[in-house]
């Protein structure tokens, strides 16, 4: 049942591309910034954890807590100084590259702090939930890999639950379909800018722990997190959430699919040959157009 | 000293505002930048070149060939693309096997990199730019993840241990002294002759295209510029840049690690880019000497590089988006501003000064004059009003607005051969038809009208005409060409112009560049040529006559975004005249106007119709009527009516669909 396992090992690490994709998709849409820190606020979750549970001695849900609301006001300080003076500003910085460019900055400076904070060494969070793999018949079940996507289903369900039918959510849809619309029948893009920056930063760090124990961490590793959700989140054409999602899940599923049928040495290689020439063969159906004049 | 400081403030930033010309005569165009990094450069290798000072200014010369490629292709020009580590290790990995396997001598070997490194680029380069802006950007982010997995494979390439080198850069043999220099040297002149050429090409009438071009590629197509040539001529120029850079690195520093083709290396330079300044040369030489000094610095800054690269990229590009050079033109220009009126002062006396003022004030009272002049109707009109309105084509008595001059270019045309003939056009988005069947011919002069409802496929079937949709079947048939498969670039060299709905001037440039966009003569140029001459002037002249002519001479200097809305349309509306049309093609040029801005404008339509044919598209009935001799109404994108204002106005038709409604 070599199909089914690497069935099952495409969606576990697709769920992880997929929801960081989401993160991604939906903070851009609501701020026009695509977020390169995404990765490096689950490194911060995973690593946390474990410095706190592992070196400090702290109970686990205590140091679970901790992280996350580390995290939550770091995020809230970022745009309270940072993007409160890049956006709200006299003279607003605009442009989808040098906007990127403040994310990218943060992204180094995050790393920077952990490398102090945490060190150079490969951790991980403990594992929530462990024990052998589940079996059903010749299909194996990780337990990780089960409860990051219990994770995903529960969280990606409750973020859409929110977009689609609370006023808030509605809300958030018109601060980024256009934000000086948004502002003038009273919706204060500000605060959502702000709400969904923090939000995605806990639910990264939440990922951030439940997925470390699969792959361990080191205080370099959001860079490649982050990347795996961009490039998602680009084939969801940046401002779709859903189609962020299936695009993660497809690129997890064919890149488990090519690394045990291809070539488990430069499986990745192809894969990201596929995904270039994608992009350049349909640019308009995976939405890229829409994303640049967005 | 003040001439020192003008050339210097264009050094940092990209800009060549016209009234820097005056500075401009002394310096040759782009020679200030390279002749600093010349001199500069070559000080330091010379006084350092053995201490580590020197071996990190070395280091960072190498990666500040690659970052000014960068500053036109991604900065100035906005063509992500990160192709940079690639081609940087193309040029590192080459040079490195051809000197240890064929025992080419570094230089050599680096010439011919750097011709291969073309090549490919070359051959990628007419693949991937056919995307645009993140498609671009995605597409080609996935080159450096694929080169690490295959270098990394490869043990020809030493994997992930890396390739040492034996050659040098210094051609001749000698001692370690004579090799760390002239190396170092060699270093300095490669990129003196890059930022040489980065500076001339932005400065040149391409550097106006590409400007354009990254603004906003449609407009850029629109107005003649070959954009599918230079995107690639772009990703060529970064990527024989980058592979330039490989070639001085592997040269000077004799070992390739596997690190030059990772993504890392793509971010750093990027890094390097956007703290220097993304738009500038010598910006991004300042960039990557500020981070390789600081990666270099042996103390707690190297230790936290990454916290210091945070903190510093995140407050330079607070201050200032355009990076330190952007901040450092801001210095000069206002120590500029301070020594020029100190000098002022002092030799002229402050009763002179008044006396300038005096004139500035003048100057404003004769735009009162012609305002009122104008302005009969509306005495009562706001101050704001009356302040604005000369700057559109007040005071010029409208039927003289313009003389032979200004459509120099078209012979005037022919009152009853056809000029535009589009037959039997449709057009279709997925399921659902926009365009039905349509044909109308028009003639080489008068003024024509497009009207219906919204959503009638209006504007659709104007970028049908002017080459930015295809149909989906049907002709489209200029001056006896068929011209249905031709691009929106060779369109506007055929002599078709438009304005769009909404405006798209290029924001940050003056009216009078934006005017010149369309009067360059460089689109069938490369950008190579355009290191040795710029016809940037020329365009500036020709685009100075049109505004003279349209009475707008006095706004050349401002930039667009201070402009109102009647200001913006009507230097779009010179734009389009500029090159001397045959066909003009106005998307509601009258929307957002009032009453009066409209009757001024219906006159300068009706002036220029007399030479050109003018396609108008407009929901203003009353002016449609008016000055239009043949309308055409489209709805749900049929073409139900076709006749003169008389049938117009009488039609049952026309009045159901757009009175009615």
């Amino acid at each position: 049942m070599k199909f089914g396992n690497l069935l099952i090992a495409g969606i576990t690490t697709g769920s992880i591309y997929a929801m960081f994709a989401v993160c991604v998709s939906v903070w851009y849409r609501v701020s026009n910034i695509l977020n390169l820190a995404v990765g490096d606020f689950a490194m911060v979750g995973a690593l946390g954890v474990d410095n706190l549970y592992r070196v400090k001695g702290l109970p686990l849900p205590v140091a679970i807590l901790t992280t996350l609301v580390v995290v939550a006001v770091f995020a809230y300080l970022y745009d309270q100084v940072v993007l409160r003076i890049a956006q709200d500003g006299r003279r607003p910085i605009e442009g989808i590259v040098i906007t990127f460019f403040f994310t990218f900055a943060l992204s180094f400076f995050i790393d920077g702090v952990a490398k102090v904070l945490f060190g150079t060494d490969v951790h991980a969070a403990p594992t929530l939930w462990g024990g052998p793999a589940l079996t059903l018949g010749s299909l194996n079940f990780e337990r990780s890999g089960l409860l990051v996507l219990a994770c995903a289903v529960i969280i990606g369900g409750a973020f859409w639950l929110y977009i689609r039918f609370t006023l808030g959510g509605k809300a958030l849809e018109a601060s980024g379909e256009n934000s000086v619309g948004a502002r003038i029948v009273g919706i204060d893009t500000r605060q959502y800018r702000r709400l969904i920056f923090i939000g995605t930063a806990v639910i990264a760090a939440v990922f951030g722990i439940v997925e470390s124990p699969i792959t361990g961490f080191t205080y370099l590793s959001g860079a490649t997190i982050s990347l795996t959700g961009f490039l998602a989140a680009a084939y969801g054409g940046f401002r779709k959430p859903g189609r962020a999602l299936v695009a993660g899940l497809f690129i997890g599923v064919l890149e488990a699919m090519l690394g045990g049928y291809v070539s488990a040495e430069y499986g990745d290689t192809v894969l990201y040959a596929i995904l270039a020439a994608a992009i350049l063969a349909w640019p308009r159906a995976l939405g890229f157009e829409s994303a640049v004049s967005g | 000293m003040n001439q020192f400081l003008a050339a210097s403030s264009r050094a940092f930033r990209w800009s060549s505002a016209v009234a820097s010309s005056r500075a401009a005569r002394r310096v040759p165009r782009g020679g200030m930048p390279s002749v600093i990094v010349l001199a500069a450069g070559a000080i330091i290798v010379l006084n350092y070149g053995l201490l580590y000072t020197g071996s990190v200014f070395v280091l960072s010369a190498c990666y500040a060939i690659v970052t000014a490629g960068m500053a036109v292709q991604i900065g100035f020009s906005q063509q992500i693309a990160f192709s940079q580590s690639v081609f940087f290790g193309v040029g590192a990995y080459g040079v490195a096997l051809l000197n240890t396997h064929a025992h080419m001598s570094v230089l050599l070997a680096g010439v011919v990199m750097v011709v291969a490194a073309a090549l490919v680029a070359l051959l990628l380069g007419s693949v991937v730019t056919r995307a645009s802006g993140l498609a671009l950007a995605v597409a080609t982010l996935m080159l450096p993840l694929i080169a690490v997995g295959y270098v990394s494979g490869t043990d020809l390439l030493g994997g992930p241990v890396g390739l040492p080198l034996n050659g040098t850069l210094w051609p001749a043999s000698g001692s370690t002294t004579l090799i760390a220099l002239g190396g170092g040297l060699i270093v300095v002149v490669v990129l003196a002759a890059v930022v040489f050429i980065a500076t001339r090409i932005l400065s040149s009438d391409i550097g106006l295209e590409l400007f354009v071009l990254g603004v906003d590629e449609r407009t850029a197509a629109a107005l003649g510029v070959r954009t599918p040539r230079r995107k690639l001529e772009l990703f060529v120029l970064g990527c024989v840049c980058a592979a330039l850079g490989g070639v001085v690195y592997v040269g000077t520093q004799q070992f390739v690690p596997e690190t030059v083709v990772d993504p890392t290396t793509e971010l750093a330079l990027l890094i390097m880019l956007f703290i220097g300044g993304r738009r500038s040369p010598i910006g991004a030489v300042i960039g990557a000497l500020v981070i390789q000094y600081l990666q270099g610095a042996s103390n707690w800054v190297s230790v936290n590089i990454l916290i210091v690269e945070g903190v510093l990229l995140t407050v330079v590009l607070l201050v200032d988006p355009e990076g330190i050079s952007g901040i450092v033109a801001t210095g000069i220009a206002w120590l500029r501003r301070k020594s020029g009126a100190a000098r002022v002062s002092a030799a002229l006396g402050p009763a002179e000064l008044t006396g300038a003022e005096l004139t500035g004030a003048e100057l404003t009272g004769a735009e009162l004059t012609g305002a009122e002049l104008t302005g009969e109707g509306q005495p009562a009109a706001a101050a704001g009003t009356v302040r604005e309105a000369p700057d559109a084509i007040a005071g010029l008595p409208l039927s003289s607005v313009l003389p032979d001059s200004t459509l120099a270019g078209t012979a005037g045309g022919a009152r009853d051969a056809t000029l535009l003939e589009v037959r039997g056009v449709f057009k279709e988005y997925g399921g659902l038809s926009v365009l039905h069947d349509v044909s109308l011919a028009l003639p080489g002069r008068g003024l024509f009208a497009l009207c219906g409802p919204n959503g009638a496929g209006k504007s659709t079937l104007l970028n049908v005409i002017g080459g930015s949709v295809a149909p989906s079947s049907g002709e489209v048939v200029f001056a006896g060409s068929d011209i249905t498969r031709r691009p929106p670039h060779e369109r506007f060299y055929l002599g078709i112009s438009r304005t769009f709905q909404a405006v798209h001037l290029i924001k940050g440039r003056t009216v009078l560049d934006n005017v010149a966009v369309a009067c360059l003569a460089s689109h069938t140029a490369s950008i190579v040529t355009r290191i040795g001459r710029s016809q940037l002037d020329a365009a500036r002249a020709k685009a100075a006559r049109t505004l003279a002519d349209l009475g707008m001479a006095h706004l050349a200097d401002r930039e667009v975004s201070s402009l109102t809305l009647e200001m913006q349309r009507m230097v779009e509306l010179a734009r389009a005249l500029a090159p001397g049309p045959r066909l003009l093609l106005l998307d509601e040029p009258a929307s957002g106007l009032s009453e009066e801005q409209r009757q001024r404008l219906a006159a300068l339509l009706v002036t220029l119709a007399e030479r050109t044919c003018v396609l108008l598209v407009e929901h203003d009935l009353a002016l449609v009527a008016q000055v239009s001799e043949r309308i055409f109404v489209l709805s749900g994108g049929h073409l139900v009516f076709d006749g003169g204002p008389a049938d117009f106005r009488s039609s049952p038709v026309v009045n159901s669909l757009l009175v009615g409604s």
